[in-house]
């Protein structure tokens, strides 16, 4: 991190490339954030019936749309956006090669349009062209091929970013051979990891089975095979939308609010217990898959529950770091403190609230965790209402309030209007409040989740306190207040990239923690280690599901007689309670 | 301490999730709250705000402080 308090020349005068690949990344993601948010607003009326503008055959077009769009590519080119910025500043220098930089950019920004030309080609009838399968793209559900090429293309664009960020932090051991990797880019490369591991799961089942599927060259798939090796991605994705967010938790949050971070350590420890434990829980979103046997459902489960850990470390660094901000700005009290935080400024009064909400969708997510008591809000309202808090939240509302830090670092103009920040920020948070809080109960008194007309005939949905009524309302509610604060975030940023260049824009610098890696086991930094011993879990986690998916499941491309699996033999039992007991302990030890 | 306009917004966020389940917890000591009386309470609520912003607010006079 950079030492000298104030006159440092800005990171755009300093890595001018690395600022303007960074620029490019955050205006595919927010023309994402736009539409998307615009087809999220049109399924939040169509599917409480309160206004329908849409066709109900098409509301599977735009909920595919929806999904994709923000899920994966706001998301996605946002954390690229942010990891080529933290990765140029905290190893302080560019990136090796600017023309690979903008060679990932484009590979990944043709892929996605090429799958959003896949997605909305179903809107136009005769066209040929749809993928209506949801971003989850379930067989027996199929896409145009161009939908699965395009997925292709941009997953391997990633793989290429972070060869680019690997590139610069090999660049830099060789002048530093000595020196601890600095957080933020330990915390780039550590997602990294994570992220190439998990890729493999959908790398195999697009490339091997989805794209011939698609183009007619095999007949079948398996898909209970496919769902795996998409949730073998699914679950990581969830983290690697979440460890940016958290990497601007850790390193800038407590700087908005007038400290430092709390410990490097510390979140040297949870970046890398992500690494290790984001892979082998991918089934605990198929506790209601038939085929897998339960046993490795409750492996999944045993380790989902200690994922939990890094996240409640986290939340207990990011309030001490806010706390301690408090107290240096005179705050006093035991609760007091809390008036003296700088809620003024949008960056910080946003990422306080996306990690308010995630408070909130951390509970909602130990609900979906929980095996049994899955069952109860499997495949309802309730699991949209359950990530429109993390990833809608969460990452959402954080990437938004960062870029009204770092997007003036980018553009060298000050942000063009701090109010209107504030307003979006809490907007976000009221409508969130009212949608996902409504969608929740509505799932619990049983509305399933993606379909555009969730009435039945003869049948009425009962909530123990007011009506379904008032939760449609509330739906509806809050996703017009979501949209407005889309609105009013694009609006900002587009006048404030337009805005005149400013000496000093924004305050860049970054203070070093209260606790600095110093006195911390080196062996945090050995990413080879970290990497095998993540590899060997997943290993542990997957091979013995897979296998019996494959036996029992009608073979590698399906087709064959699936065999119904409740009991496996005895053998297997002690083999999967084995592996399954080695995760654990590994996750404890480590 | 001075009240700000964020302080006050933050506020009336803040007191948004309360009023949307404060039936739920009426519920939880068996009183069946109204929505009428929900959108009172924050009504109340949101008036008290005002007062308190008028009297320490960040144009208030110093006397008022
Ligand atoms: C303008 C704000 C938003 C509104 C009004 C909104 C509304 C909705 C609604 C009504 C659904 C459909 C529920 C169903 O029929 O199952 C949905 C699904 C979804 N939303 Fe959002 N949302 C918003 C923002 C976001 C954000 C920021 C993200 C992620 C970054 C997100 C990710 C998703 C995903 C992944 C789905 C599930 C799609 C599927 O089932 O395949 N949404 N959203
Ligand atoms: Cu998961």
């Amino acid at each position: 991190m950079a030492t000298a308090a104030g006159n440092e020349p800005l990171f755009v005068e300093r890595f001018p490339d690395e600022a303007a690949v960074a620029k490019a990344n955050l205006l595919v993601a927010f023309v994402a954030l736009g539409i998307g948010a615009f087809f999220g607003l049109v399924q939040a009326l169509h599917r409480t019936d309160i206004l329908r503008i849409i066709d109900s055959a098409d509301y599977y077009t735009l909920l595919t749309g929806h999904g994709v769009l923000l899920a994966i590519v706001f998301t996605i080119f946002g954390l690229a956006a942010f990891f080529h910025w933290a990765t140029a500043r905290s190893l302080d220098q560019p990136a090796v090669s600017t023309l690979f930089s903008w060679a990932w950019f484009g590979l990944m920004t043709t892929g996605s349009l090429l799958a959003s030309v896949a997605i909305l080609g179903g809107l136009v009838p005769n066209l040929g062209i749809s993928a209506d399968v949801l971003f989850t793209f379930y067989a027996p559900l199929q896409a145009h091929p161009i939908f699965y090429i395009g997925l292709a293309m941009f997953i391997v664009g990633t793989w290429l970013s972070g060869a680019d960020w690997f590139l610069s932090y090999r660049a830099w051991r060789e002048d530093n051979p000595d020196e601890r990797i600095p957080l933020q880019a330990f915390m780039v490369l550590t997602t990294m990891i994570m992220w190439y591991i998990a890729t493999v799961g959908v790398a195999v089942s697009v490339v091997f089975f989805l794209i011939p599927w698609s183009l007619g060259l095999i007949e079948s798939v398996n898909p209970l095979l496919t769902r795996t090796l998409f949730w073998f991605f699914g679950h990581p994705i969830v983290y690697f939308w979440l460890m940016p967010a958290y990497m601007m938790w850790y390193t800038v949050l407590p700087k908005l609010a007038g400290g430092r971070l709390f410990s490097d350590p510390l979140a040297r420890v949870v970046f890398l217990l992500f690494l290790l434990l984001s892979t082998p829980v991918g089934i605990h979103h198929q506790y209601l898959d038939p085929g897998i046997a339960e046993g490795f459902k409750f492996i999944a489960m045993t380790n989902t529950m200690f994922l939990l850990l890094p996240s409640l470390l986290t939340a207990f660094t990011a309030v001490a770091s806010i706390e301690h901000g408090a107290r240096q700005r005179g705050g006093e009290g035991y609760l007091r403190w809390l008036g003296a935080l700088p809620w003024r400024d949008p960056a910080f009064a946003g990422m306080a609230f996306a990690g308010l909400i995630f408070a909130a969708g951390g509970f909602s997510g130990m609900i979906n965790a929980g095996m049994n008591i899955n069952y109860l809000i499997h495949n309802s309202l309730w699991v949209p209402g359950h990530f429109h808090m993390t990833v809608g939240t969460a990452v959402a509302l954080t990437f938004m309030a960062a870029a009204y830090w770092l997007v003036p670092q980018l553009t060298g103009t000050k942000l063009y209007s701090r109010p209107i920040g504030l307003l979006q920020v809490v907007l976000w948070f009221v409508g969130m409040v009212f949608m996902s809080n409504a969608m929740h109960r509505a799932g619990l008194a049983g509305i399933p989740r993606r379909t555009a007309e969730p009435q039945y005939q003869n049948f009425d949905f009962v909530t123990p306190i007011g009506s379904i009524f008032e939760l449609r309302v509330q739906i509806a509610f809050g996703g017009l207040l979501l949209f407005l604060s889309v609105v009013l975030f694009l609006f900002n940023m587009l006048l404030t990239a337009f805005g005149e260049k400013s000496e000093r824009p924004v305050d860049e610098f970054l203070p070093a923690p209260l606790s600095g890696p110093e006195g911390s086991p080196r062996v945090l930094d050995n990413l080879g280690l970290w990497t095998g011993i993540a590899v060997v879990l997943v290993i542990l986690a997957y091979t013995l599901p897979i296998a019996g998916i494959i036996q029992n499941g009608g073979g590698l491309f399906g087709g064959g007689l699936p065999v119904p699996v409740t009991v496996f033999p005895d053998v297997e039992l002690v083999k999967t309670v084995l592996a399954g007991a080695l995760a654990a302990l590994a996750g404890v030890l480590l | 301490m001075r009240f700000t306009k964020a302080q006050a917004l933050i506020l009336i966020a803040f007191s948004i999730p309360v009023a949307i389940e404060l039936r739920t917890v009426a519920g939880f000591f068996n009183y069946d709250l109204p929505l009428i009386g929900v959108v009172v309470i924050e009504f109340l609520f949101l008036a008290l705000l005002f007062v308190l912003y008028g009297l320490y607010g960040e144009k208030s006079t110093p006397a008022a402080q």
